[in-house]
């Protein structure tokens, strides 16, 4: 079997790595939200509005940067099929 | 691949969540399964309203009014999506809706973990051996069974443990403030730590010599040592390799300039022709450095400084530094902000910045967080492996008394050699990604022209 050319390859590695950041950062965005909505809770003695405020943009923060990064894999693979 | 990708992982977590529900409920209970069947509904439905939100919000009609209509629609969806999870966290158990709530991401990491194997000559060799397949496969059962062990075990003896902690406190009656109880705490602590890694040069060393100024200095700033050692053979290995240069190279010269050509190759496939030159000097030491600190683990009597949490979080916030720095020196200070601020043009986006302000910012933020993160569990989760095989080697020929053991790590080491060299390229992936994305919009985005040419006399 004929292995894939070097373009390829650096190309399918690429994809791979930007998406295996995908999990991290839809984990670690929410949780930096929170904690720093947290802060801001203690700070302003608030409740836990700006937790819950925190936490929300957290999460459309990782929706972003994973749209982001997974329109970047989508250009790859588009750059692949190109002649 | 992109959102069809996310659509396919949608499906798999959704029969994933269901088998696991329903196995919790056979081996468990009922309620149980209950929560890991709304924890993994409760993320899927997140993930898709986010993904409708930010489809509608950065899209290229985000103007229209059915693009604002979604995006009405799916943060009114999230909203309520929160109010049934605060819910659910006060009826269900917790630890079943996190586990239901994880499973989309562990669907994804497996995803994209197998679009990198599955195209791979070493996948190819494996599959067309029979044999050879059906080894690996129980040697992956087998690595399995040995790896879930340990919780088995910590699983039944919790209660017991529990039970004899109390027993032990109502014996001593109620603990002075204080030291009892601090001691008490340490010891708990202690025994909790876990596997200790392997023991390196500077461990054996400060063991020897415990009481010795300089065996306490080694031991004190054990990382930066290896970390140092590691950029001084790196710099040694590339003085060695341009010493005495060739028309025709062999040798060292010959691996050296392979290296950094496919390097070269590699990261002008993601900066274009243009902008590549300025950063592939950066990005390819720190490639190199990673890559490096990654595999010196697997050398006996070596440590990977990139086990250690200072040193990915010090990696993590150059390539945060570099990249707002580029960003500042190539948009300007007022370009800078108005990418924070979504580059607003009409009034919806004006309206949109008190959102797209504080999403960015978080943004930018996470990125340090999980490229520090994920290399350093990587790689001390990948050293802890080992440790854990070594040991179950040398127990199962402890009834012998030899000196040695099994040498079961030594598959585990071949995988080591490969997730290090993955995790230096993710982290090199993705500083590029983050670097290529603080630069004025790039090559394939029509409109840009005049900034593309600010960036061309820019002397970043």
């Amino acid at each position: 079997m004929v292995d894939p050319p070097r373009k390829d390859r650096n190309s399918t590695l690429r994809s791979a790595g930007l998406l295996l950041a995908v999990p991290t950062l839809l984990i670690v965005s929410p949780l930096l939200g929170a904690f720093l909505g947290n802060l801001l809770d203690r700070r302003f003695g608030s409740g836990h509005w700006c937790a819950g405020i925190g936490l929300a943009l957290g999460f459309a923060a990782a929706g972003r940067e994973t749209y982001q990064l997974v329109r970047r894999a989508q250009q790859e693979e588009e750059k692949d099929r190109r002649p | 691949m992109g959102l069809e990708f996310l659509a396919r992982v949608r499906r798999t977590a959704l029969w994933v969540g269901l088998v696991a529900a329903l196995v919790t409920a056979t081996y468990a209970a009922p309620l149980l399964a209950l929560g890991v069947a709304l924890g993994a509904a409760w993320s899927l439905a997140n993930l898709a309203l986010l993904e409708r939100l930010i489809v509608a919000i950065t899209g290229a009609e985000r103007s229209s009014l059915p693009s604002v209509r979604r995006a009405v629609q799916a943060v009114a969806g999230m909203l309520a999506l929160f109010a049934a999870g605060g819910l659910l966290l006060r009826l269900l158990s917790p630890a079943a809706l996190m586990a239901g709530f994880f499973i989309p991401y562990a669907v994804l990491v497996l995803k994209a973990a197998a679009l990198l194997l599955l195209p791979s000559a070493l996948w190819k060799r494996l599959t067309q051996d029979a044999r050879l397949a059906s080894l690996v496969v129980a040697l992956l059962f087998g690595a399995a069974w040995f790896a879930v062990a340990p919780l088995r075990n910590a699983s039944i003896a919790a209660p017991g443990h529990a039970a004899a902690a109390e027993s032990a406190q109502a014996t001593a009656g109620p603990a002075a403030p204080g030291a009892p109880a601090g001691e008490a705490h340490e010891a708990g602590h202690e025994k909790s730590e876990g596997p200790q890694k392997f023991p390196n040069l500077i461990t054996v060393l400060h063991r020897a010599f415990p009481n010795a100024g300089w065996s306490r200095f080694l031991e004190h700033y054990e990382v930066i040592l290896f970390a140092l050692l590691v950029a001084f053979l790196i710099g040694l290995v590339a003085r060695l390799a341009t010493r005495n240069p060739q028309l025709v190279p062999s040798g060292l010269q010959n691996a050296v300039e392979t290296l950094v050509e496919q390097l070269n190759d590699f990261i002008t496939g993601i900066l274009g022709e243009r902008h590549a030159p300025r950063f592939v000097p950066f990005l390819g030491t720190l490639f190199l450095y990673i890559w490096a600190m990654n595999l010196f683990g697997l050398i006996p009597f070596m440590d990977s400084p990139t086990s250690n949490l200072n040193v990915t979080v010090a990696l993590a916030l150059t390539v945060f530094v570099y990249a707002q720095y580029v960003g500042l020196r190539g948009l300007g200070l007022v370009g800078y902000l108005d990418h924070l601020m979504g580059s607003p043009r009409n009034l919806t986006g004006w309206l949109l910045v008190p959102l797209m302000l504080p999403i960015h910012v978080l943004g930018e933020l996470a990125k340090p967080i999980s490229l520090s993160c994920r290399l350093f569990g990587n790689i001390f989760g990948e050293d802890m492996l080992l440790v854990a095989f070594v040991s179950l080697g040398i127990t199962t020929l402890s009834f012998a008394h030899l000196p040695f053991g099994l040498p079961l790590q030594v598959p585990f080491l071949v995988l080591a050699l490969l997730t290090s060299t993955l995790q230096a390229l993710v982290f090199t992936v993705l500083s590029t990604i983050y670097i290529l994305l603080m630069l004025p919009h790039h090559d394939h985005e029509p409109g840009h022209e005049a900034e593309e040419e600010l960036l061309e006399h820019s002397p970043i």
